[in-house]
């Protein structure tokens, strides 16, 4: 048996529909958070699978600028879930609902 | 990985044109001269962060015009940088747009209880995002771009901090914008994968051969749709929208409704008419369901609201959905009418006119909020009667937005109509159909901030004049000036039909 | 069998003895030790500090700024490490370059620092 490059798309595939099903699914601001960093890390593998393959750096590149605003994103994201936490401890996704969509 | 990467031909210092690099240089020095008065001056001295910020705007609003005079394309880094007339026309849109959300925030910033030198640096990092989303032709820049234009967008969306209902509009801007671009760039990887190249004119060549395994492409073009739905506030992926403007401060709700959505469709625009063009019978019916749902749902759900910054809110919602149609038809579009890029000029001209008009209203919006401290419609009543002016400028541009003649907003809807008539078949005639009955639709409730503002009686009976600070003034002028210019010449569509792409696959 | 999960039997092989070892050291203990428990040597860290409060404590919300810092700095090197697997050959060009990026970087840090971020109090 061997391990080619469609296991590894079939890896990202996989990790990308559960890191989506999170977000649409759970309400705690920080594990849904937590998903889509899982989705960008299924995007990550993708991409330096595609790059192997295509024997492309340019795929690569792209990790590492997905790496850096990832970082970049959590940093924003945890300091607004920090400042909604302290005024509502304990606060899930349905509980932050004053403003009715 | 990193051999990899040291393997690569060797290096040749890249001779780069600064020229072209102007513009964003201009914006990123002002960014750091931002960030050093803000570190060295204390409270007393916050005040001229705005000043600085504003005048690096126009500063580089300069570079923009003598690359304009100038008049060549240029393409760096192998195309993935490119500026020609395309970019151009919407950094200048960008830059001015910033400038008057500059201008609106001003006081409303000082007076509050909030962070001033930090509130000018991420609205100009997020311009300067949208300068490179401008230029950017390059799968791995238009991703960073959007980065950069969304990251400070989500902070600034919960500058009332201390306020739940901001902190709210905040997270839920955030979650999704995050989900979202989590999404297009999955689809990017795949698009990649598919073509070998982020380059967007080599995917276009890619994909118009033909080679490309179609369930991938079908996807990968799905997936980067929807991530930037997300970003223009289309309808089933809007639902954001309502709730951060409502939450944000109000410059920042006029800010995320005009330049924000308006880099959103700079985006799709180069995507997919340079990345996609070949397959537009991907896209074409996606663009269409998008479009329709979205004008119908917007403009059904603003009728039903009684706060005016929400009310907005929907309307922009159903604005994307005009914007959106042209794309819905572009593979229609004979060739000897212009082919599937005649689709480009409408949607530019739309972009321009709705930034001066809508840019114009959130400044009514702001001004009335001084005196009211409130977002109600009911607090619009006998505006006429003692605030005449601002009572006129409001009917210019909620008229504007309605479509009338000869306010911009009409040229706006007439290119978007006569894009969808030259396509012609029935698939557009519908489409034109239903943006018709829309324009009807909102009307209703356009009218009524009209009805509230010249025949209702004043609430409370305070009928003392509202102050207009010279900055909130200024920038008032610039919006009714630009809404009266687009509606009565041809100044919109003349840009509009300058914004081409100068390197095509 | 292919090559490929022969290569991990032998992972699975050592796991296994490692599993057993464990159990074997473990369960010899048990069998030979005498056993007189009492409350004092039943709590946890019986020979350290004594417990206090509940087991699950939260740490205080200021760290997480250090966290954020580490985190926001420490993935910035990523641009680094290929730009100095090519140092030589970028040449002066590359230099300048990375310069004007660290010098960015360093604003921020500066930033941090006149915010009072940096102290520990």
């Amino acid at each position: 048996m061997d391990v080619d490059a469609t296991w590894y798309l079939v890896l990202s595939a996989l990790l990308f529909t559960i890191g989506g099903a999170g977000v649409l699914v759970r309400r705690n601001p920080l594990v849904m958070f937590m998903c889509v960093e899982l989705m960008l890390n299924a995007v990550n593998i993708s991409f330096v699978t595609f790059a192997r393959m295509l024997n492309d750096t340019g795929g690569q590149v792209v990790v590492f600028f997905v790496l850096v605003v990832a970082a970049a994103e959590v940093v924003v994201g945890l300091g607004i879930i920090v400042a909604i936490l302290r005024r509502q401890p304990g606060a899930d996704a349905d509980d932050i609902s004053l403003l009715r969509g | 990985m990193l051999h990899l990467l040291a393997q690569a031909e060797p290096f040749r210092s890249p001779t780069v044109d600064f020229h072209a690099f102007a513009p964003e240089i201009v914006l990123s020095v002002s960014i750091v001269v931002v960030l050093l008065v803000d570190l060295v001056f204390d409270e007393r001295g916050k005040w001229a962060t705005s000043s600085i910020a504003g005048i690096g705007l126009l500063a580089a609003l300069v570079p923009v015009l003598t690359l304009a005079v100038d008049g060549a394309d240029r393409s760096l880094f192998d195309g993935a940088y490119v500026v020609d007339n395309f970019a151009l026309v919407m950094k200048a849109l960008f830059l001015l747009s910033g400038y008057v959300t500059i201008l609106i925030s001003a006081r409303y910033i000082a007076e509050g209880d909030y962070y001033e030198g930090e509130y000018y640096f991420m609205l100009l990092c997020s311009l300067l995002g949208m300068l490179v989303m401008g230029s950017a032709r390059d799968l791995i820049s238009i991703f960073v771009a959007l980065e950069l234009l969304s990251i400070p967008a989500y902070l600034l969306a919960g500058w009332r901090k201390r306020d739940l209902r901001g902190n709210e509009a905040s997270l839920k801007y955030y979650l999704l914008g995050v989900f979202a671009a989590a999404v297009m760039l999955y689809g990017m990887s795949l698009i990649f994968g598919v073509t070998g190249s982020t380059i967007l004119t080599e995917i276009g060549a890619a994909l118009d051969g033909g080679e490309a395994p179609a369930p991938i492409v079908v996807v990968g073009i799905l997936f980067i749709v929807i991530g930037f739905a997300f970003k223009v506030s289309a309808v089933p992926f809007h639902t954001w929208a309502p709730d951060t403007y409502e939450g944000a401060p109000t410059p920042i709700t006029a800010y995320l409704s005009v330049a924000s959505k308006a880099a959103g469709f700079v985006a799709l625009l180069q995507l997919v008419f340079i990345g996609f063009l070949g397959r537009s019978d991907v896209w074409g019916p996606l663009f269409w369901v998008l479009a329709a749902i979205t004008m119908t749902v917007g403009n059904l759900i603003a009728l039903r609201q009684t706060n005016i910054v929400r009310m907005l809110a929907y309307s922009s919602v159903a604005q994307a959905g005009f914007m959106l149609a042209p794309f819905a038809v572009a593979g229609d579009i004979d060739v000897d009418r212009g082919g599937p890029l005649a689709a480009i000029p409408p949607v530019v001209t739309y972009l321009l006119i709705y930034a001066a008009m809508n840019l114009g209203a959130f400044a009514v919006v702001m001004v009335v909020a001084r005196k009211t401290r409130s977002g109600e419609l009911s607090s619009y009543g006998g505006l006429f009667e003692y605030a005449p002016g601002l009572a006129v400028l409001m009917t210019v541009f909620i008229f504007a937005l309605a479509g009338i003649p000869p306010l911009g907003g009409w040229l706006a809807k007439f290119v978007v109509f006569r894009a969808l008539l030259d396509a012609g078949t029935p698939a557009a005639i519908v489409l034109a159909v239903i943006a018709a009955v829309n324009s009807v639709i909102s009307l209703f409730y356009y009218a009524s901030v009209a009805r509230e503002m010249w025949m209702r009686p004043v609430p409370d009976g305070d009928r003392a004049p509202i102050r207009i600070p010279a900055s909130l003034g200024s920038a008032l002028a610039l919006a009714a000036a630009f809404t009266l210019l687009f509606g009565v010449s041809n100044v919109a569509t003349r840009f509009g039909d300058l914004a081409i792409f100068g390197f095509l696959p | 069998m292919s090559e490929f999960l022969r290569a991990y039997l032998t992972v699975a092989v050592f796991g296994l003895a490692a599993g057993l070892l464990v159990a074997a050291m473990l369960g010899l203990g048990k069998l030979v030790q005498p056993s007189r428990p009492s409350r004092q040597k039943r709590i946890n860290y019986e020979s350290g500090v004594d417990p206090v409060g509940a087991g699950f404590g939260q740490s205080q919300v200021r760290y997480y700024i250090f966290a954020l810092l580490f985190v926001m700095f420490d993935v910035e090197a990523v641009f680094i490490f290929p730009w100095a697997i090519g140092l030589e050959s970028f040449g002066v060009f590359g230099l300048i370059e990375m310069a004007i990026f660290i010098v960015i970087l360093a604003l921020g840090l500066v930033y941090a620092w006149r915010k009072g971020v940096l102290r520990w109090a």
